[in-house]
Parts: structure tokens; C-alpha cells; sequence
């Protein structure tokens, strides 16, 4: 079972985003704030899979600093970064640095729902590919060596 | 004693001797010098007139320019009475118009030294024999007045006595002229003060035309602004006939003397304006024949001409009575237009800035508002995809239901407090006056905000004595309100909220000189909670910034909007990590 985190400081959009994953078997965690969200990140027994990040929360760029800890954590956690109306030119930095992908809050006559459990589905068939990669190329050099 | 300096006049054998002791000299030479009241100083000087002329009765009369009278001002001697005292003489070189009203009127001394032959004279009072009269001319040539001295001698007057008068009626001149700075300095003070205000009021150009007038003896007086949309002169302020038609009535740029002085930038300064070629005789403060000087200088700005301020002086139909500008009144009028410019400037320099910033505010506060709805609907989303899933499973049961259902209302409920505030925000300095009582409005905020059961103990201070203020009761509740519910909100663990009203109290408002010109009441909260910070205590007041978490941060932008809009101001006092201090003031007219 993949581990989620889910980090937003709006509490409805949170429980929402925590339970659309639950139904897709998540197990989810949830954090109400960038810094709630860092120190999950850190001390968590096992690092999560992915983790569903808003863009702005104490600051515009909360959900650059979750990448950071996301992957300082497990360099093949996925995260995917939300955005409210506004602030797609911080989520493309994101991107940049590493991130899956984003997803606007706000698509009209979308249900985002339905785009983000699927982005969620395309990251972790991502995670085990890279996963299953770095298994090989370990794999082969046990064997060369 | 003095030595008495006597002199005996060898041509008047009727004469009395001149008197004239070097303290009168002296006394004479420091009046003028002294700051004392011109009516102080006319009077003496008519005393020692009298005195050294060996007279028994005389009288001082100023010319009163615009209505080409005399008005009798200072007396000395017996049988004056209250009707003989508000004599006033028409100026009149005729015959039997009387002897000062002569003099008035040609400008040169006379004398008679025996008035019931001369054909000038009326007689006011029955034991007068001799009679002098002389001029008081200034510095400009312009008649002041006129000191009559009189005695019961025959023959009392001569050369000497008429030379002596003539003196000190040069230095009564010279105090008036001297007075006449001094008014033209107290004006120049107060306009620069009424220019110079901090306030947030328009210009009361009004005033600046009623103290300019009336200090400078400017008998009619316009200010016209140049409208920049229409390219036109408008009448803005005037003192004269042209009042009714301020807002108006306008010239077009180089039209008449008035709009040929907006166009070139230049003062007009003449003592015939109808014989300029450039005047259109269009609107004036009275008819074009009455017209006997006028003047116009323009309002200058950084880089280009603002306005007109111009003058008028009724035609005096008495050759004497000169009523031209002169070189003074145009470097006055220079001045006083100088000080208009840069206050316009300033104000216009002001409004651009408070617009700029209105936008920018507004730019910023659309974008917070777009994201916090975005963010919002985004959550209600989220339950619609629930309730949908479960409906499609089969599987929607009633608590489930429920749950989700008071999660949508919350979600909207949440949206339209998010777009009443904004439309607060918005709407915050549109409002209804009435006369209101300050503590009343203070109390029902108490009652509806403070909440009934809480750890805060409230302590209410509301003073008996206070003038109503003309305020919109609603919108000021709304903003006490709002400082109660951010105290409360600060102290969840308990503390103590002191709101109080009464007079202003400038011991809490350190180095807030600027108010102090107006009148004001106060309200201040005071609560033991965390404080504002320092570096906070500049920005608490903008729009969007809030270190709480709920609501978009227009609460105290909105208070100050209100209070803004009542002419008021605020300011966040308190000691840091002590406790927040708001106190309010807001202007009355009460006494």
C-alpha cells in the first residue's frame, strides 16, 4: 500500500483531497500547514510515496520548500504541487526542480478529483519504474563486480 | 522739566505761540516705530497736536477710498458727542461741503483764521474762530486722512503751526501705512497656514480670497482654476458679485485679460482696463464703467500655469482719492498666487499617489480574492465528488449524508463571507451622516461583538460630557466592532479589553502636532493581548496583510477606511508584547 501525504491549510479542501486518495487505497496522512508538513516528512517511519502539496500557504512558495524536504527525505518520493488561481509560475518551478506535476484547483466544468487521483495513479507507476530501474542498474553492477 | 522750545509767529498777531518740547518730538518718532494699535497711535498723535498747536478741539478722519468719505475717528477736546462722532463727511472740494472735506479732497493743507467769513466752513460747533486742516498723504501720494485742529481765537493759526501739523500728519500717514504691512503680513501668515494645513479637506479657496481681500484692501477678488478637461478658466472662490456664479462661469484660455494672463503666465497691473486692447469687459464683479483698477497675476505650478487670482477697486470718482495697485500689492498678490500654486501641487501630487496606491490595493485585492474563492470551491468540489461516488456505489447512507451536506453550506457560507468582506472593503467610505451620539454607537458595538460569555474582563469608560458628531452610525459600529472582535480574537486565554470615549487626550498621541488644529473626540481599546510588533505597526493598517489565518486581512483596512471617511484618523499606540492601543479620533463641531 502506497503511503500519501496531503498538506493544505484550507481544512475542507484537505479532507477532501485525503479522502478522494483513501478511496483509491492510500494510506494518507494529512498536514494543515507548510511546517506541520516538513516535520511529517522528516520523521515519518517510512518516507512517503507521494505527497499532494498546496502551493501557497505561509508563503507563496510553501510548496517549493515540501519538494525540498521531499526529497532531502527519498529522492524518489513524487510530489504534486496544487494551485489556486494565480500561481501557476511557481508551480512550473516546481516542475523544474522535480516535481510530477501540478494541478489547478480550479479547472471550470472539470471534477479536479477525478485529474488528481489520476495524476497520483501516473506518479507512482513513475516511482516504480524508477524504483524498479535503479533495482536493475544495482543489480548489474553486483553482477560486473 | 523739559525745555519748552517757543516761538513766537511774527505774521499772526492772533497767534498762539507753537509748543514744542523735544519729549513730544520724541514721543511722536517712537509711535510710529512702536507696535502699538494704529487707533492707539492716531490718537496720540492727534493729542500732541493739540498740544503743541495750542488748540482747544480737533479731530482726526480717515478717507474711507471706496465710498469717498471721511469718517471721523479720533476727537479731542469738549462738546463732542456721540452724533458729531460718527460724522461722516462726503470728500467734496465744493464750497460749503466743510473745511475737511475740502482739504480731502484737493490734498493740500487749510487754514482760516476766521471761519465764519470763509466759504468752506460749516459750523459744528459755536465757539469756533480759527480753523487747520491738513492732509495725511503716504508714501504712494494716496490720502490717508485728515487732522483738523480748531480754535476759538481768531487768527489762532500760522505758517509754523501749518508746518508742525503737516509733520505729524506725515508721521500719522506712515503708521497707517505701517499697519497696513503688518495686516498684509498677518495674511500672508494665515493663508500660508490655510495652504500649509495637514488635512485631508479641500482647499478652502474661499478663504484664502476672504483673508487676501480683506487684509489688502482688495475690494473685489476672484480665483479662477484652470480646468484641465476642458481647457477653460473656472471660477473657483470669489468675494464680490460674481459669488453665485463660482463653478460656472469660465473664460477659454487667452480670452479677456483674465484668460490672456492663464495663456502667457504673466500679471496684468493697470489702472484703466478698458482701454486695453485685451479686455472683453465679459464677467467682472462690477460694471465695466466702475471698473477703476485691476489686477491679475497667474497661479504657477512646477511647469505650467494653474489659475488666475485677480482683483478688482471700484473707479473714485475724487481725483485725490487714488485707487490704483500698487508695486507692494502685486508683489503680495505674487506671493499669495506662489503659495496656491504649490499647494495645488502638493494636493493634485497627493491625490495621484492615494489613487495609485487604491489601485495597486485593488489589483492585489482582486488577485487575494480570486485565489481564496478559487481555494474554497476547490473544497466544495471535493464533497460534490463524495457525494456523487457514494450515490454511485449505492452506497449513501443518511449520516454520510448529512456530514457532507453541512460541509457544502459551511464551504458556501465561508464564500459569501469572503465576498461581504470584500464588498466592505469596497464600500467602506460611502456613507450616511447623521447626528450621532459617540457613545451610544460605542455601547451597541460592545453588545453585539463582545461575546456574552468570555475569559476577557471588559472595562467601559464612557464620558457624559461629549458633543454629538455627524457620523454614520451603522458603518462606525461596524468598525468598533471590528477592533473588539481583533482583540478578542488575540486574547483567547484571557486578558482584559478597556474601551473608552471622551475629549482628546494628546498625552497618547506623542509628536501628533498636525491634529492638534482640529477638534476631535476619541475612542481607545486597550487590551493586555500580544501587541502589534514594531515593524508591524505601519503595515496592520493596509489592505490584505493579517498574521491570522482566517479572512483575507481587510479587517483593520476596512476600519481605517471608515474612519478615513469620517475626516478621522487612527493609530495603533500600544507598548509591543504588551498589549495593542487603538485610538480613534474623530472630528466634531460641538463646543
Amino acid at each position: 500500500m502506497y503511503k500519501a501525504l496531503v498538506i493544505d491549510d484550507e481544512e475542507q479542501a484537505r479532507a477532501a483531497v485525503a479522502r478522494r486518495l483513501a478511496r483509491e487505497g492510500y494510506e494518507v496522512a494529512c498536514a494543515g500547514s507548510q511546517e506541520e508538513g516538513l516535520e511529517l516528512i522528516r520523521s515519518a517511519a517510512q518516507p512517503f510515496d507521494v505527497v499532494v502539496t498546496d502551493m501557497v500557504m505561509e508563503n507563496p512558495e510553501s510548496g517549493l520548500e515540501v519538494l525540498k524536504a521531499a526529497f532531502a527525505r527519498d529522492i524518489f518520493s513524487e510530489v504534486i504541487v496544487l494551485t489556486a488561481y494565480g500561481n501557476v509560475a511557481n508551480a512550473v518551478e516546481c516542475m523544474k526542480r522535480g516535481a510530477f506535476d501540478y494541478v489547478e484547483k480550479n479547472i471550470p466544468g472539470m471534477d479536479v478529483y477525478e485529474l488528481l487521483a489520476f495524476k497520483v495513479q501516473q506518479a507512482m507507476d513513475h516511482r516504480r519504474s524508477s524504483v524498479n530501474t535503479l533495482r536493475r542498474l544495482d543489480q548489474a553492477v553486483k553482477q560486473r563486480s | 522739566m523739559p525745555e519748552k522750545v517757543v516761538r513766537k509767529d511774527e505774521s499772526d498777531e492772533g497767534a498762539h505761540p507753537v509748543c514744542l518740547t523735544p519729549e513730544m518730538l520724541g514721543r511722536a518718532a517712537s509711535l510710529i516705530s512702536s507696535s502699538a494699535d494704529i487707533g492707539h497711535v492716531l490718537q496720540t498723535t492727534l493729542e500732541e497736536a493739540i498740544l503743541a498747536l495750542g488748540a482747544n478741539r480737533g479731530f482726526l478722519a480717515i478717507v474711507d477710498h471706496d465710498r469717498g468719505e471721511l469718517l471721523v475717528n479720533h476727537t479731542v477736546g469738549h462738546d463732542w458727542d456721540e452724533e458729531k462722532r460718527r460724522m461722516r463727511l462726503k470728500v467734496s472740494e465744493e464750497t460749503g461741503r466743510g473745511i475737511t472735506s475740502h482739504v480731502a479732497a484737493t490734498g493740500k493743507p487749510y487754514r482760516s483764521g476766521n471761519v465764519l467769513k470763509d466759504p468752506y466752513y460749516i459750523p459744528y460747533f459755536d465757539d469756533v474762530r480759527s480753523e487747520l486742516a491738513v492732509p495725511m498723504i503716504d508714501s504712494n501720494r494716496r490720502i490717508r486722512g485728515v487732522i483738523n485742529v480748531e480754535s476759538s481765537l481768531h487768527n489762532a493759526f500760522g505758517q509754523e503751526h501749518e508746518d508742525l501739523l503737516k509733520a505729524l500728519a506725515g508721521v500719522a500717514a506712515a503708521a497707517m501705512v505701517l499697519a497696513g504691512h503688518r495686516a498684509r503680513e498677518r495674511a500672508l501668515v494665515e493663508v500660508g497656514k490655510e495652504l500649509n494645513a495637514f488635512s485631508d479637506e479641500p482647499i478652502s479657496f474661499q478663504k484664502i480670497i476672504d483673508v487676501t481681500a480683506e487684509a489688502l484692501r482688495f475690494e473685489d477678488s476672484s480665483l479662477f482654476l484652470i480646468d484641465l478637461n476642458r481647457g477653460v478658466l473656472t471660477l473657483r472662490a470669489s468675494r464680490g458679485a460674481l459669488a453665485e456664479q463660482i463653478g460656472s462661469l469660465s473664460y477659454r484660455m487667452g480670452e479677456g485679460l483674465t484668460g490672456w494672463v492663464a495663456k502667457e503666465g504673466k500679471p496684468i497691473r493697470t489702472t484703466d482696463p478698458k482701454k486695453d486692447p485685451r479686455w472683453r469687459g465679459l464677467h467682472a464683479e462690477m460694471p465695466p464703467e466702475e471698473v477703476g483698477a485691476f489686477m491679475a497675476v497667474p497661479i504657477v505650478g512646477r511647469d505650467k500655469v494653474l489659475g488666475v487670482l485677480r482683483v478688482m477697486r471700484r473707479r473714485s470718482p475724487y481725483k485725490w482719492l487714488r485707487n490704483e495697485f500698487t508695486q507692494d500689492d502685486e508683489g503680495v498678490m505674487i506671493i499669495i498666487a506662489g503659495q496656491i500654486g504649490i499647494a495645488l501641487e502638493n494636493r493634485r501630487l497627493v491625490d495621484r499617489l492615494v489613487y495609485a496606491e487604491r489601485m495597486a490595493a485593488w489589483g492585489e485585492g482582486s488577485a487575494r480574492s480570486v485565489h481564496m474563492v478559487g481555494n474554497q470551491v476547490f473544497g466544495i468540489k471535493g464533497d460534490i465528488n463524495e457525494l456523487e461516488y457514494l450515490i454511485s456505489q449505492g452506497d449513501l447512507k443518511p449520516e454520510a449524508a448529512k456530514e457532507l451536506a453541512d460541509n457544502l453550506r459551511k464551504g458556501v457560507f465561508r464564500l459569501e463571507e469572503i465576498l461581504s468582506e470584500f464588498r466592505e472593503f469596497l464600500k467602506a467610505d460611502q456613507l450616511t451622516l447623521t447626528q450621532c451620539d459617540l457613545n451610544e454607537v460605542v455601547r451597541q458595538a460592545l453588545e453585539q461583538s463582545f461575546p456574552k460569555r468570555s475569559k476577557i474582563e471588559l472595562k467601559t469608560t464612557l464620558a457624559s460630557d461629549l458633543p454629538k458628531i455627524e457620523a454614520d452610525p451603522r458603518k462606525l459600529q461596524r468598525c468598533f466592532s471590528e477592533l473588539v472582535e481583533n482583540s478578542v480574537s488575540f486574547q483567547q486565554d484571557g486578558g482584559e479589553l478597556a474601551v473608552s470615549t471622551g475629549r482628546v487626550d494628546f498625552s497618547l498621541l506623542p509628536g501628533l502636532a498636525a491634529v492638534r488644529s482640529g477638534r476631535y473626540v476619541q475612542v481607545v481599546f486597550e487590551d493586555t493581548g500580544p501587541g502589534v510588533p514594531r515593524d508591524n505597526k505601519q503595515r496592520i493598517f493596509d489592505a490584505f496583510f493579517s498574521t491570522r489565518a482566517k479572512g483575507m486581512g481587510l479587517g483593520l483596512s476596512i476600519v481605517k477606511s471608515i474612519v478615513e471617511a469620517h475626516k478621522g484618523k487612527i493609530y495603533e499606540v500600544g507598548e509591543p508584547e504588551r498589549g495593542a492601543r487603538f485610538v480613534v479620533l474623530l472630528p466634531h463641531n460641538g463646543g
